[in-house]
């Protein structure tokens, strides 16, 4: 069964013509950026993913792996930027597994924007596209819709204009591979304070020309739960239980039965 | 069209009811109208439909609206909803075929996994059917009756005693007040008429009844 | 009459705790405000310590639980072992974004024990994505309601019988607040050894 099945599409447009709403997915209202450094570039997200104005995510991960030197930090559709993302990274090392080459990070902006601009936006994910390859460091962006963007630093989703602003006043050419990181995480730490839709930690990954990829997973957690000063534990058989069933979990053995097969010796 | 039925099981039986009326919208045209289906000597269900549903088109047909005219309007409004009696007639004859394939009749059970996924699939479709019904089986291999409640939807619910239609509002509170596990059939009998009392003290449409017993001899008419 | 995620009503939870997980459901089955029945479980077995709980429009929970039923006994007599927790989220979610653009309205959870008796939970919005947590996770109509009490009950390293009481008030509270759902509550409680199945007594209103 290759492709995406509309099989459901008529049911909820009847049901929709009912009177019941569209319910709407997971969406990530999130804070990511990019920027690039001498030698590499970085990527950060925040880890807060919402449905509506649930927390449904406290430590959700946003940046994807499309190859072992290129990862995209998603925002947007969390469920569309989660499956394009891993159908695009298959597709790349099929890609570069046929070829014989390492993936490039314009092979993969372009399988992207060309899924993308294929479902006319219908497929909520906006990304950031950052990688080395044998060309050099490469940073990106694109849309739902298919249409991309280069440039020195990006930031995208709801926290973006806040991440943003540390970009445009702190980024400067040529920077050290730690003052990326410090700025890429100072922006998204910017989008976690005042964005309602970001939130949590922050993601780190840094891409080096001559290295491998570096994820540093929760890289800042500035908002770490306080743990609680009492238990609220409660003392056994406070629940009234009407009916209890149970049964033992047992391995299964496999048993040889009937005669052994006569085989020659 | 206003419908309204109930069905009860006992240990060994189960009962079913609905009303005889057809029509559309607030004229009733046929009141002795059997919507009881005899599906297999151990089956039946009582089936009704949703009223006012996707009607737009087959009034327009009704008022003289040409089926090129129709074709032309599209999106919502060319859903149709397909007669009741049709999908329960394809059941009805693909649980036949099953049987003559077999050799064996499908349980209530798995008849109602049959029944659910039509319906579950049908809502999927462009002319979806718009089918409540209520299956009685008697199980002759575990000697227990079985009913479920299945809605247009293809909800499925396992029940031992249940109503559909304007029923709902009137008579679910007697059933949840006399019956019982163990309830004998003259019993359910009485109960079965409690609710259609009901039924014709508290609302406002007029209705009359047919009702069936289900048990290990197979489907027989109940005088109410 | 707005959302069909609200048509039904029902609710499930589950958490981990030490070295077992526990996975719960309401009994509810509704149409609006009417209940229709008080025996609809939205917890499957599909595994020996794997678990999956639906959510959402009646008729697509019944649907996909024998979908999933379906396929997951392919799988066991393809592989002739049983799928790991894991791989079920996959599957899951897999088989949701399938239907990226006519989706079933549902919010399945999933919990179970993986290689070597590691707990797992997870959940999925109705197109697949997964949300992975280490606590609990939470669906249905008093999803809201749940949060709230997991967030204030839930504390880490229960033991099975400590985390049967925790999971068991979380849920029962939750749904004493949400009108479309209760009418019964039914708690599995996962070991390495073994699984416990309880009925649990709630208000019927």
């Amino acid at each position: 069964m290759p492709g995406l099945s509309f099989d459901n599409y008529q049911r909820n447009q009847f049901l929709a013509a009912k009177g019941f709403g569209t319910p709407r997915a997971t969406s990530t209202g999130t804070t990511i950026v990019g920027c690039k450094f001498a030698g590499g570039v970085v990527i950060a997200a925040d880890t807060r993913a919402t449905a509506g104005s649930i927390v449904a995510d406290k430590n959700c991960e946003k940046l994807h792996r499309l190859a072992p030197q290129i990862w995209c930090a998603g925002a947007g559709t969390a469920a569309d930027t989660e499956m394009v993302t891993q159908l695009i990274a298959s597709n790349l090392e099929l890609h570069s597994l046929s070829q014989n080459r390492k993936p490039r990070v314009i092979t993969a902006l372009t399988m992207l924007k060309q899924h993308l601009f294929k479902y006319q936006g219908h497929l909520g994910a906006y990304l950031i596209v950052a990688g080395v390859d044998p060309t050099g460091a490469h940073l990106m962006s694109v849309q739902a819709h298919g249409s991309t963007d280069i440039g020195h630093y990006q930031s995208l989703g709801s926290g973006s204009l806040a991440a943003m602003a540390v970009l445009e006043t702190h980024w400067k050419p040529n920077m050290t591979k730690e003052e990326a990181v410090q700025l890429c995480a100072q922006a998204i730490e910017l989008g976690i304070w005042n964005d309602l839709g970001s939130g949590s930690n922050v993601d780190v990954c840094v891409m080096e020309v001559g290295k491998d990829a570096e994820l540093y997973r929760n890289y800042k957690t500035p908002n770490v739960r306080e743990s609680k000063t009492r238990s609220y534990k409660f003392p056994r058989g406070t629940t009234a239980v009407l009916k209890e069933r149970s049964w033992q979990v047992v391995d299964e053995q496999v048993v040889a039965t009937g005669e052994p097969m006569e085989v020659d010796a | 069209m206003a419908d309204c039925s109930f069905g009860i099981t006992g240990k060994d039986f189960v009962l079913l009811a609905s009303d005889q009326s057809a029509g559309r919208s607030i004229i009733k045209m046929k009141s002795d109208e059997n919507k009881i289906r005899t599906l297999s000597p151990g089956l039946a269900l009582a089936f009704g439909g949703e009223p006012g549903e996707f009607t737009s088109l087959g009034k327009r047909r009704l008022m003289g609206g040409t089926s090129n005219e129709l074709a032309k309007r599209g999106g919502e409004s060319d859903m149709i909803k397909r007669d009741t009696n049709n999908f329960v007639d394809y059941v009805e004859r693909n649980l036949r075929l099953y049987q003559i394939r077999n050799n064996t009749e499908l349980l209530p059970a798995p008849a109602s996994a049959f029944i659910r996924k039509e319906l579950a699939n049908s809502i999927r479709s462009r002319s979806p059917y718009a089918v409540n019904l209520l299956l009685g089986g008697y199980d002759k291999v575990h000697s227990e009756a079985h009913l479920y409640s299945i809605d247009l939807y293809g909800t499925k619910a396992i029940l031992p005693y249940a109503a559909q239609g304007l029923g709902i509002y009137v008579a679910l509170s007697t059933m949840d007040k006399y019956w019982y596990p163990d309830i004998t059939r003259d019993e359910a009998v009485e109960l079965l008429k409690k609710c259609v009392a009901e039924v014709k003290l508290r609302l406002a449409y007029q209705f009359t009844f047919n009702a069936i017993v289900i048990d290990k001899e197979g489907v027989k008419n109940l005088p109410l | 009459m707005s959302d069909p995620f609200s048509i039904n009503g029902g609710a499930a939870v589950a958490m981990v705790g030490k070295d077992c997980i526990a996975i719960a459901c309401d009994t509810r089955l509704g149409s609006q405000s009417l209940g229709l029945a008080n025996n609809f479980e939205k917890v499957f077995q599909m595994g020996k310590t794997t678990f999956l709980g639906l959510t959402g429009l009646a008729t697509d929970v019944i649907t996909l639980r024998e979908d999933f039923r379906l396929k997951n006994n392919l799988y066991k007599l393809r592989e002739e072992r049983e799928m790991e927790p894991k791989t079920l989220a996959n599957l899951v979610s897999t088989s949701l974004y399938e239907r990226r653009f006519g989706p079933y309205f549902v919010s399945p959870i999933v919990a179970g024990l993986g290689k070597g008796g590691q707990p797992f939970i997870c959940g999925f919005d109705l197109i697949g994505c997964i949300d992975f947590a280490k606590d609990f996770i939470v669906s249905g109509t008093a999803s809201d309601q749940l949060y709230g009490t997991c967030e204030s009950l839930y504390e880490p390293n229960l033991e099975p019988e400590d985390l049967f009481e925790t999971i068991s008030q979380a849920l029962l509270n939750a749904v004493d607040r949400d009108a479309l759902s209760g009418w019964g509550a039914v708690v599995y409680v996962v070991t390495k050894e073994k699984v416990v199945r309880r009925v649990l007594r709630t208000r019927q209103d």
